[in-house]
């Protein structure tokens, strides 16, 4: 074998060596630093109706993301991501106005989460509810 | 590859990067008959940089809470994915990392490396195996488990023994009367900051002096003679010697990866060695587990401090041996360094090895 391509042959061997061990030594640090899934935290929350007055707005957390559920009439209630769609800020609810707000960038959104004005590009994304005896399932 | 050459032309050029390295690494020139002992500086390197990268990972999930401490912890070993690997790779490099260094401590004084010019070299070396020693003894009681507690109980009350300041000294160790929240804050700050910070300094300043004074050329040989030391600065050059670069790195590189596979090999294969029962129990301030010891490489003080009458004559042996090692190089001033022709010295070596040993298996049978 030519001088060479043993001396190549052998910074292959010495290349993928050290390649293996790197990625060996990378994947338990990825995955030791990764957020971890938490074991139900995919499944519906309960929320007692007594928590919801009408017109009022009750705050939560939904799969690890701020929510928030409203009753919008007697009887009628409405769930809503309550992150902000512009810049990932956790929207008020302004009972005066009967709308959301907001305050980083001044986004409005409906009480349906409909975008009335401001930066957001996109309304608040919704979040199914039943109601169950006297709770809501949300999700 | 074209990349990498462009952006070697670039560094050159502004920098003079080839020149540097060419000086410190394929042109500088090792001792013909240099061993295999000298490769422990680039293995303490590799193991502290391991304690660093783990150290750092852990504190990610670490809670410096008296009440969350050992449930960060727990948590790390039993709910965060490869927690265990990363916990126990830094518990097991700590031991390690001290077997190193005094088999680093035991090469340098066996071939008298620590003789004129090198006595700053070795005192700077000899403070890392204190600092480290320090890191241990901090890092100990992070867990905040029966065993960190108890231990770092018996361990700060030793100090109390010191004529006068005894109480003071306590205290102020512990921030308090008892180990509690203010000993955890405190020994967490000298852990993660304090220690390190003045490890690396002094890491920086052993390695200057070596690489400014040259390596030492091993006294073995039939043509290694005394010479009389240079009354000016003079650095120790070897011509025809072997090149640092590939040659030592390659023997560097083995006894690196030797002392990483059984740092692995304790990982996976034993990874109990260092974890008695009491470090699987929270700290309980009320309760005294039966029979703690201090890890192995403190086992000797503590049996020092049980065969004295009292403990601060203990104490003052312990100092007296710690001084007597630190200032070894102005007390041995003689310029002969082979061990053949020093067998006092390799006497009191090897009884000082035995005498080490030897408390130590007394202090974890006693």
């Amino acid at each position: 074998m030519a001088r060479s391509s043993r001396r190549k042959f052998l910074a292959g061997i010495l290349g993928t060596l050290g390649a293996t061990i790197a990625g060996m030594t990378a994947y338990p640090v990825f995955k030791y630093l990764s957020p971890q899934v938490k074991t139900g935290s995919e499944g519906q929350v309960t929320i007692p109706k007594s928590q919801v007055g009408t017109g009022q707005a009750h705050f939560f957390q939904f799969h690890g993301h701020p929510a928030v559920v409203l009753q919008k009439s007697p009887g009628v209630y409405i769930a809503l991501s309550a992150v902000c769609t512009h810049l990932g800020c956790i929207v008020q609810w302004v009972p005066t106005k009967d709308e959301f707000l907001c305050p980083c960038h001044g986004g409005r959104y409906t009480i349906d989460g409909k975008v009335i004005a401001g930066p957001p590009p996109k309304p608040l994304p919704p979040i199914p509810v039943t109601l169950s005896g006297d709770n809501l399932m949300i999700g | 590859m074209v990349i990498l050459k462009k952006i070697g032309d670039f560094l050159d050029e502004r920098l003079g990067i080839r020149d540097i390295l060419e000086q410190n690494l394929t042109k500088y020139l090792l001792p013909k008959n240099i061993n295999t002992w000298y490769t422990l500086g680039a293995v303490l390197l590799t193991l502290f940089a391991v304690q660093i990268v783990s150290g750092i990972l852990l504190l990610v999930y670490y809670n410096p809470n008296t009440d969350e401490a050992f449930h960060s912890i727990q948590r790390i070993m039993n709910d965060v994915p490869y927690g265990w690997l990363i916990r126990t790779l830094h518990a097991v490099g700590a031991n390690v990392i001290i077997l190193a260094l005094l088999l680093h401590m035991l090469s340098t004084l066996f071939m008298g490396s620590y003789k004129r010019p090198r006595e700053i070299t070795w005192m700077a070396g000899f403070l890392l195996l204190l600092l480290s020693l320090a890191m241990c003894l901090t890092g100990y009681l992070l867990p905040w488990s029966q065993l960190s507690f108890w231990a770092t109980t018996v361990a700060t009350s030793s100090s109390g023994e010191i004529p006068l300041i005894g109480d003071v000294v306590v205290r102020f160790l512990r921030g308090g009367a008892m180990v509690g929240q203010p000993t955890l804050g405190r020994f967490f700050a000298l852990h993660v900051m304090g220690i390190p910070l003045i490890l690396g300094v002094l890491i920086l300043v052993h390695l200057f002096l070596v690489r400014r004074l040259g390596i030492s050329r091993p006294p073995f040989g039939p043509d290694w003679k005394p010479t009389e030391p240079s009354a000016t600065f003079h650095h120790e050059e070897h011509p025809g010697g072997i090149p640092f670069f590939p040659h030592y790195v390659t023997k560097d590189a083995a006894m690196i990866a030797f002392f990483l596979a059984l740092s692995v090999y304790v990982v996976f294969f034993a990874p109990g060695l260092f974890f008695p029962p009491a470090s699987f129990q929270p700290a309980n301030p009320f309760e005294t587990p039966v029979g703690i010891k201090p890890e192995w490489y403190f086992l000797w003080a503590y049996q020092t401090l049980k065969i004295f009458p009292s403990e601060f004559l203990g104490l003052a042996v312990q100092g007296v041996a710690v001084s007597l090692l630190l200032f070894l190089p102005f007390l041995d001033r003689s310029l002969e360094r082979r061990p053949k022709h020093r067998p006092l010295f390799v006497a009191g070596y090897c009884v000082g090895i035995a005498v080490f040993i030897g408390l130590s298996i007394w202090g974890h049978f006693s």
